[in-house]
């Protein structure tokens, strides 16, 4: 196997466990929506501004766990696809060598196909993967925007916390969780993006 | 990669073994292919490491088009780790192999490749005017085995029974019994784990007309050293890890 076929398993799995601990953190945003949404209640009037936000925190962590199992989906196809590409790597290696070794045998010719054939399966699994990459990359941009709404969304949250009188920090604690879950969103899908961007174009 | 025909006739039979260019970690194999006019079957092709070596020595026999049929006679990677190459490689081929290794074979990659699966007691392998026997030899070493039978060229494919494990350059027939006895000994007590299957399967192969026994491993059997390994192998105790 070579390096870029390790780097390439490597990446995809990575995707995977990356996104299982996003999906960690967006079910604890919806918690935080929830809890939230309990303490504007009792807060009645003190926290009227804060209550249309908590429905809004509660459908962008929905949007977000979503996403990502969509996204969970597509990385299970990508590493089928890195195994597929890496048989007919492998394949096509080998055929070649075969070709070379069968050199004056009274059939060597009839070798020229399956390597024909093998050169080109491995060229369309590459061309694939490259394509299924760039979506993926999209898709994750995606969450991206959702991890960065978040982040606004907390810091309207302070605002309106801060007319809460005693539910203040409450309902502080509740924006600052919600920011630091888009923080740690965020820098895991970029973790992500940047493990597969050079397989964009490569 | 040695090529050696062992039998022409109607059909031919060619021994492919001792190849130089093999990883030295790695066990050495016998392949074993019978060609009839437009046809072309593979006994235990052999390990993936093994499959460049293998396909460029068939081809001086056959074209890719007409190796129409592989045989294994078990799971092991030795004989059969090359399948998802071969699948890759052959259009219309057909794997003859144990019924109850098929899910365990599927995952070296079986898509191409029709899986014929060989029953508990065996079968035929039809290949154009040649039948083939399909022996069982079960728990020999595998719990699912079986050897290959050519009643026309009196040839008795065994697979890991008659095994033994030589030198590069060693010659492919046996020409001192005796002195090849110690290089089976171990094999055949540790790897054999039942005296009852050997019972029973030398009874079996007792009554079939052989001239050649061939193994996957080291050399082959032929004339009168046919029958010094068969009551060898009968008086030995097998099974000895327990």
């Amino acid at each position: 196997m070579t390096n870029q076929t390790k780097s390439q398993f490597i990446a995809v799995a990575s995707i995977t466990s990356e996104l299982s601990a996003v999906m960690v953190v967006a079910k604890e945003i919806s918690l935080a929506a929830a809890n939230a949404k309990a303490i504007a209640f009792r807060a009645g009037d003190k926290a009227k501004g804060f209550q249309p936000i908590t429905d809004f925190i509660n459908e962008l962590a929905k949007e977000t766990i979503e996403l990502v199992t969509n996204i969970n989906i597509y990385a299970l196809v990508l590493y089928r696809l890195t195994v597929d590409e890496f048989q007919k790597t492998t394949a096509y290696n080998k055929f070649e060598l075969a070709a070379k070794m069968a050199e004056g045998a009274a059939y060597a010719k009839s070798m020229q196909e399956p390597v024909d054939h093998a050169r080109l399966s491995m060229q369309d699994c590459q061309r694939q993967f490259k394509r299924d990459v760039s979506q993926l990359l999209g898709q994750l941009e995606a969450v991206m925007h959702h991890a960065r709404a978040a982040r606004v969304i907390a810091a309207n949250s302070r605002i309106e916390a801060s007319q809460a009188g005693e539910y203040l920090q409450s309902l502080q604690a509740v924006a600052e969780s919600v920011d630091k879950a888009a923080h740690t969103i965020h820098d895991n899908v970029q973790r992500c993006r940047i493990a597969l961007s050079i397989y964009r174009n490569s | 990669m040695k090529m050696t025909k062992i039998y022409e006739g109607s059909h031919q039979w060619i021994m492919f073994g001792r190849d130089e260019g093999k990883p030295a970690n790695i066990i050495d194999t016998n392949q074993y292919v019978v060609r009839t006019p437009n046809r072309c079957l593979l006994l235990d092709p052999g390990g993936a490491e093994l499959f460049a070596p293998m396909m460029a020595a068939v081809l001086h026999h056959a074209p890719v088009d007409q190796i129409t049929d592989l045989f294994a006679s078990h799971q092991d990677p030795d004989v059969i780790s090359s399948l998802g190459l071969w699948d890759q490689a052959l259009t219309n081929a057909k794997l003859h192999a144990p019924a109850i290794w098929e899910g365990f074979l599927r995952h070296y990659s079986c898509e191409s490749i029709e899986y014929v699966p060989i029953s508990d007691n065996g079968g035929t392998i039809k290949l154009e005017s040649v039948e083939l026997q399909i022996i069982p030899a079960h728990y020999l070493h595998s719990p699912g085995n079986f050897h290959v039978y050519d009643p026309q060229a009196k040839i008795l494919m065994t697979g890991d029974v008659g095994a033994a494990f030589e030198a590069p350059d060693a010659p492919v027939f046996v020409d001192n019994f005796a002195a090849h006895v110690e290089k089976m000994r171990h094999w055949h007590q540790r790897m054999m784990p039942s005296n009852q299957a050997k019972r029973v399967w030398i009874e079996r192969v007792r009554n079939l007309d052989i001239d050649i026994l061939a193994p996957q491993h080291g050399r082959m059997f032929k004339g009168d050293d046919v029958k010094r390994f068969l009551d060898w192998f009968d008086a030995l105790q097998v099974g000895i890890a327990v």
